[in-house]
């Protein structure tokens, strides 16, 4: 039972980092984008090409693959959400992120193959480790940092009380001279590399595959609606509770049902507690 | 009465017929997944049908008539293989449907092409895709999936003599399924599973499902999943646990992909695929005559180097242009009920992939003999070893 605790907590980090990099991006454009995952996904294929393929030290392949995915996010919000935004208040960004991802899904199965490859081994230890092993404790470690040093971000620094202030109220934010578009743009770019932090992370156990990003965009989405829209905390509780929940019910009653629970999961949820277990209620006065 | 104006015009008429027949192209609807998450083995294949083409076109075509390959990519969408499906049927107007290459999407088409009357030339290996009655041009040039599993439940209960078997599906419908069949030819030949379970194709471990095997006893693992990834994480988690038990399964096993993904190469070792009798060298280490000649000849087509994708995908591909080429021959036209009536009658029609017989009542071309167990890391240059006998 160890061993499926220990595996449910690493994907359940893997979610709750995706669901890290939706609340960056949430609070500064109300958008969920789709491409969340893929910027995971760039994360790991990049990691592993620039090791595997270009030979690279994984230190320098981590910050390379930090700018990819920095750049990625960059480029959605120019792509998929700014001028969307600027044009009309329906949900049309579900449909302008959904065709990006999809481009970005595409291009890279051309590029990198539909096949998964290896991503390196980043720290010296034997394959034998069993739990102790780092595909497990990194993607793990790292959710946490990233958590810590978002909360560290929006308590302590300037553009994090920016963050913060648009998050709020974009409107009162731009009035007091807060530069929104700009904000929003530096808010998807760090979610990119958030993203691909986290894909490069959990590369050992996700591999270097191109369709990990779809699984990603909704895992990450649940454990964020489970959580609470916002919280980062609970973008990691919904993402540990996730990854448990996939990974006993797969153990006790058959991976058929895996997909199933976690859907359940949700709407129960839902129907239970509309703004996930750490949101917050906001109630418009009238 | 003077008959030879309209004996002139009938003689002019059947030339003319004649000169028609012999030029008119003989249009074959392609539809193959080329891009996409199933696209490895679909470009293989196509590889292989080009060449057939290209080959037959060379040498002046089928009776003359040159070969016009319509080809879709159908991303392995079932939604738009029945749109190029209806598209083949209704605006090119072809002679013949090679494909789809993957079962979910030749189960959307198969119905399309059936009632539209052209012959289709199945490459997907699920049960349900030929049935003389309901698609009676329907023909198919690959196994079946059944030729698989009973070919892997055979070496694990008579060549390696163990009974003890784990069987883990993946939870697509094909994995899914595969398990279940798996399952039912076990009880047949009298043996129960002790540990059967069915796993997302993404999960990042398995040592969870290897350890309830291994705790029910189990002496053979039998995985039945195409997914490359998933596959190299089962031969991961027998490694990094130390567990010395065999892997005996889907062809997938020992796919090029799976070499890269494993954390030692030794892990590899004593897992056996369902391969080709025609793509297994001999104890010489030669190849079957055929087979090597079709290598050789499309050796500089592939870069010139060794091949590193599995080469039955190739031969398939390739077969199934030469048997369109068969039946045209011995239907003496592309006209669909002579066609059917030619493939329902052929006997050991050789190919590189197989040799293939139909009947009236068995659309499954492909003999049971033709399927073989392979070494999972005795790949080389597109073709693999036979295990050594226990």
């Amino acid at each position: 039972m160890l061993g499926v605790l220990v595996t449910g907590l690493a994907i359940g980090a893997l979610y709750a980092a995706t669901a890290l990099a939706y609340n960056v991006m949430y609070s500064t454009s109300k958008v969920l984008s789709v491409t969340t995952g893929h910027l995971a996904m760039l994360g790991g294929v990049f990691g592993a090409w620039f090791v595997t393929e270009l030979g690279w030290h994984p230190v320098p392949a981590l910050f390379a693959s930090l700018a990819v995915g920095a750049f990625a996010g960059w480029l959605t919000d120019v792509i998929a959400i700014r001028r969307v935004l600027a044009r009309s208040d329906e949900h049309l960004w579900l449909l302008s992120t959904l065709a990006l991802a999809t481009i970005v899904q595409q291009g890279v199965a051309l590029w990198w193959g539909t096949e998964p490859k290896p991503f390196p081994r980043l720290l010296p230890q034997d394959f034998t480790a069993g739990l102790a092993d780092q595909k497990y404790w990194l993607p793990i470690g790292t959710t946490i940092v990233m958590a810590a040093a978002l909360e560290l971000f929006y308590r302590r620094t300037l553009y994090g009380k920016l963050f913060v202030a648009m998050s709020e109220d974009a409107f009162a934010a731009r009035a007091r001279g807060v530069e929104t578009d700009r904000l929003r743009a530096i808010s998807y770019g760090i979610a990119g590399a958030l993203g691909a932090l986290a894909g490069f992370a959990a590369g050992q156990l996700t591999f270097a595959f191109f369709a990990v990003g779809l699984t990603l965009t909704l895992n990450g989405f649940i454990a964020l609606a489970v959580g609470g829209l916002g919280s980062n905390v609970g973008a990691l509780v919904g993402g540990a509770a996730l990854g448990l929940l996939n990974a006993f019910s797969a153990n006790l009653i058959g991976g058929e049902y895996q997909n199933t629970v976690s859907v359940g999961l949700l709407m129960l949820v839902l129907l239970l507690k509309p703004e996930g277990l750490f949101g917050s209620r906001r109630v418009r006065p009238v | 009465m003077d008959f030879r104006r309209p004996l002139a015009a009938l003689l002019l008429s059947l030339a003319t017929a004649s000169t028609a027949w012999a030029e008119s192209p003989i249009r074959i609807g392609w539809l193959s997944s080329l891009t996409g998450a199933l696209s490895s083995a679909a470009v293989a294949e196509n590889q292989g049908v080009q060449f057939a083409v290209d080959e037959i076109n060379q040498t002046g075509g089928i009776g003359g008539r040159k070969i016009e390959l319509v080809t879709y990519d159908t991303q392995g969408d079932p939604t738009k293989a029945v749109n190029f499906a209806q598209r083949l049927a209704f605006v090119d107007k072809v002679h013949f449907v090679i494909g789809p290459v993957n079962s979910g999407e030749s189960l959307a088409t198969v119905p399309i092409v059936a009632k539209a009357g052209i012959p289709n030339i199945i490459i997907g290996t699920i049960d349900e895709l030929v049935d003389p009655k309901r698609f009676p041009r329907a023909f198919r040039a690959i196994n079946t999936n059944r030729q698989w599993i009973t070919a892997a439940n055979d070496y694990a209960l008579k060549t390696l003599k163990k009974s003890k078997i784990a069987i883990i599906g993946d939870t697509s419908g094909y994995g899914t399924s595969s398990a279940k069949t798996a399952a039912e030819l076990l009880e047949k030949a009298g043996v129960k599973p002790v540990f059967s379970t069915l796993v997302d194709p993404n999960k990042t471990d398995l040592t969870d499902e290897l350890a309830k095997a291994k705790a029910a006893g189990a002496d053979v693992v039998m995985p039945w999943s195409a997914a490359t990834g998933l596959l190299a994480r089962l031969l991961n988690a027998r490694g990094d646990m130390g567990w010395k038990v065999s892997i005996v399964g889907h062809p997938a096993l020992m796919a090029p992909a799976i070499r890269k993904l494993l954390n030692k190469p030794e892990y590899w070792t004593d897992a056996y695929a369902a391969g080709y009798v025609s793509m297994t060298a001999g104890a010489d280490g030669k190849l079957p005559a055929a087979t090597k000649s079709l290598v050789d000849r499309m050796r500089p087509k592939l870069g010139g180097a060794e091949i590193d994708f599995m080469f039955w995908w190739v031969a398939l591909g390739y077969d199934t242009v030469h048997i369109v080429e068969h039946a045209v021959k011995k239907a003496g036209g592309t006209d669909p009920a002579a066609i059917q009536k030619a493939l329902e009658t052929t006997a050991e029609l050789k190919g590189v992939y197989a040799d293939y017989t139909w009947t009236a009542e068995d659309r499954n071309g492909f003999p049971d003999v033709g399927v073989v167990m392979n070494l999972a890391d005795s790949f080389k240059d597109g073709t693999y070893r036979a295990p050594k006998a226990p």
